[in-house]
């Protein structure tokens, strides 16, 4: 990852106080006049291939579910939002028999087939990968799947279609994950709560009857930090995804509210928040495995929270209270600290709130939210590490669109959107604009996506 | 009446013990009231009556105070507890907020034993993660102004609830304006709450 610290020295100096929306011309006027910061619903028109689903097939019991799993692995490469997915073909069109000639007239530029065959108390499913176009076989792959009344049923199958877009594209997928999310309920509590990267399995994590808030994964995917006020004050505890509690973080700094964690990469360090305690607010550190070695890291009489570090481990992205109380803004600093750079567009004295950042898992995006139209709607921006921060890409442009967070693929955002609906939870793809509803209609906040998730 | 009934009750005592024996003795002579022992058992009585009377006073008076002194406490109470609000986005006491955390002030310095925790609360714009941190200033701050009158620190904790905790349900103005808040537990010392000096 290059982080050009000079680049954004630059931005500090000279970026944009208010940022308009900017849209075609207007886009290209702003960026005219006043270099620095450019902001746009502008997409790299990308060309999305066209990957066809033939009907999987089935053997020795495997027939009764292969229809199932066929359509977990359909929408999943759909969701991945980098082919143009043609599935649920009737077979009397398409046959059992692979025809790249017919595949070809049909404008496929990959073909995935799949045979489900039963294996003890499981199955084995074998997919290829086809390429229609030099008519061979690209990858193929066995994979075990556990019976389909088994937990990790559809995330074994998700699985098998995070390989089929390596193979294909040499890039991670998306579909073996899950998302963490806070949910408010009827008696004005909230609780967490996780569902599967394609809207299925949702489920309840805790049950404190309380205000719950900022769950984050840790890196292996095992289990969760959250900010609980159980207690009748805030405090970080870690749970796994059932909600078995596993440690509460001791109140190492007495008095305060102990807020907004997140796990460094190496999974034993918790960087985390306290407010209000001794009149030293801001970003500590605390080593899980030794319990112990609270590190002060930022802040001071201002506020910094929303802590995200970068993959590498080496940087940490926040969002600050230092230039008053009514303009967050995003700054970013060395992971043990140090002097921080502003990633948002801020010039000082000027307006802008910008909030919640998310540091892409390949390290070259930081994601956040803010408001900037008129009507002071919020929306999901990000900022281009690798361009010095200067570019600033908005992704959503109606309702309300708060607290992103990047799924492992690095394309994919989760956020949580307002629209005239109602509430939800959406994703978006960074690189085709695409926009799909995760959950919705209900009152959902703080969605954190979680790694890649290994065999349970 | 009473002192007739006496008499009455003695004199048939008399005449039962008289009808009983065989050789009757001489009848005893007729008690004789004694006027001055009489005239002092009124004197006491009435004497009794007044200072009961008195007393009675004394007591609903007595009353009436305790009742006003509680109504007084639970004024007292009621402005401790009395919320203050804020500006969209903003930690800053504002005047009418000032005012009310004036008359606290003066009550807390009366009551030395009580504790409050204040609340910080935001609306739910913005960011939810802001919002906890928003809360928190505005507590920061109510507690700054108690103590910039000399009130000890230490008898104020403070805690965050960011936007999860709305006063009023709605995507308003005025609930909006609601929710910006600032709210007093007491939690410690609510039997010991004195009215101002």
């Amino acid at each position: 990852m290059t982080v050009r610290m000079v680049g954004m020295r630059w931005l500090l100096a000279t970026a944009l106080g208010v940022i308009t929306m900017a849209i075609g011309a207007s886009a290209a006027a702003a960026q005219d006049e006043l270099p620095g910061v450019s902001l746009g619903l502008v997409y790299a028109n990308s060309y999305l291939p066209a990957l066809a689903v033939q009907p999987f097939t089935g053997a020795f019991g495997g027939d009764m579910i292969s229809p199932q799993v066929e359509a977990i692995v359909g929408r999943d490469l759909r969701n991945s939002d980098r082919f143009e997915v043609i599935d649920s073909l009737p077979d009397a069109l398409v046959g059992s028999q692979v025809d790249y000639a017919l595949w070809d007239r049909l404008g496929a530029v990959w073909l995935v087939t799949g045979e489900v065959e039963g294996a003890g108390d499981g199955y084995m499913l074998i997919l290829e990968l086809h390429d229609v176009v030099y008519g061979e076989v690209r990858d193929r792959g066995r994979f075990r799947l556990p019976s389909e009344d088994d937990d990790d049923f559809r995330m074994a199958v998700h699985r098998t279609s995070d390989e089929i877009v390596r193979w294909a594209t040499g890039d991670p997928g998306m579909a073996a994950s899950r998302i963490a999310f806070t949910m408010l309920g009827s008696d004005g509590n909230k609780e967490v709560y996780v569902i599967d990267s394609d809207g299925e399995n949702l489920e309840q994590v805790t049950d404190y009857n309380s205000l719950t808030e900022s769950p984050t994964w840790s890196p292996d995917g095992s289990r969760l930090a959250l900010a609980s006020w159980k207690t009748g004050v805030p405090r970080i505890y870690e749970v796994d995804r059932f909600g078995n509690e596993l440690r509460t973080l001791p109140a190492v700094r007495g008095a305060g509210d102990y807020v907004t964690p997140t796990y460094h990469p190496d999974g034993r360090t918790l960087a985390f928040t306290v407010n209000g305690s001794a009149n030293q607010s801001g970003i500590f550190t605390y080593d899980l495995e030794a319990e112990c070695c609270l590190a002060f890291l930022s802040g001071g009489p201002w506020y910094d929270i929303s802590p995200t570090y970068s993959p590498d481990g080496r940087w940490l992205a926040f969002n600050t209270l230092r230039f008053g109380d009514n303009v967050p803004q995003v700054m970013m600093m060395p992971a043990e600290g140090g002097s921080a750079e502003t990633l948002s567009p801020y010039e000082y004295g000027g307006g802008g709130f910008y909030a919640a950042p998310d540091w892409s898992p390949k390290g070259d995006l930081v994601a956040f939210h803010g408001r900037i139209d008129r009507r002071g709607r919020y929306h999901i921006l990000v900022a281009n590490l690798e361009d010095g921060g200067r570019v600033l890409r908005q992704l959503t442009s109606e309702g309300n669109n708060e607290a992103p967070s990047w799924a492992p693929d690095g394309r994919h955002l989760v956020f949580a959107g307002e629209r005239s609906w109602g509430f939800g939870l959406m994703v978006v793809d960074v690189t085709t604009g695409r926009v799909r509803s995760l959950l919705g209609g209900r009152r959902v906040d703080l969605p954190d996506w979680s790694p890649a998730l290994p065999p349970a | 009446m009473i002192v007739r009934r006496f008499f009455v009750t003695v004199f048939a005592a008399t005449l039962l013990v008289g009808a009983c024996g065989g050789d009757p003795p001489p009848p005893p002579p007729p008690p004789q009231p004694d006027q001055d022992s009489l005239r002092a058992y009124n004197d006491s009585v009435a004497a009794a009556e007044a200072a009961r009377r008195a007393e009675a006073e004394r007591l609903a008076a007595e009353r009436a105070a305790e009742a006003e002194r509680q109504r007084q406490i639970r004024a007292a109470r009621a402005t401790l507890e009395e919320m203050v609000f804020f500006d969209y986005d903003m930690s800053e006491i504002r005047d009418d907020a000032e005012a009310t955390l004036r008359a606290k002030v003066d009550i807390l310095r009366a009551s030395p034993q009580v504790q409050i925790r204040i609340e910080g609360h935001a609306d739910d714009r913005g960011s939810t993660e802001y919002n906890m941190a928003l809360g928190n200033r505005r507590a920061e701050a109510v507690r700054q102004f108690l103590v910039g009158f000399g009130l000890a620190e230490n008898r104020f904790e403070i805690v965050s609830f960011g936007e999860g905790r709305p006063l009023e349900q709605g995507a308003t103005e005025s609930a909006w304006a609601r929710n910006r808040r600032g709210q007093f537990v007491i939690t410690a010392g609510a039997n010991a709450i004195n009215p101002a000096n």
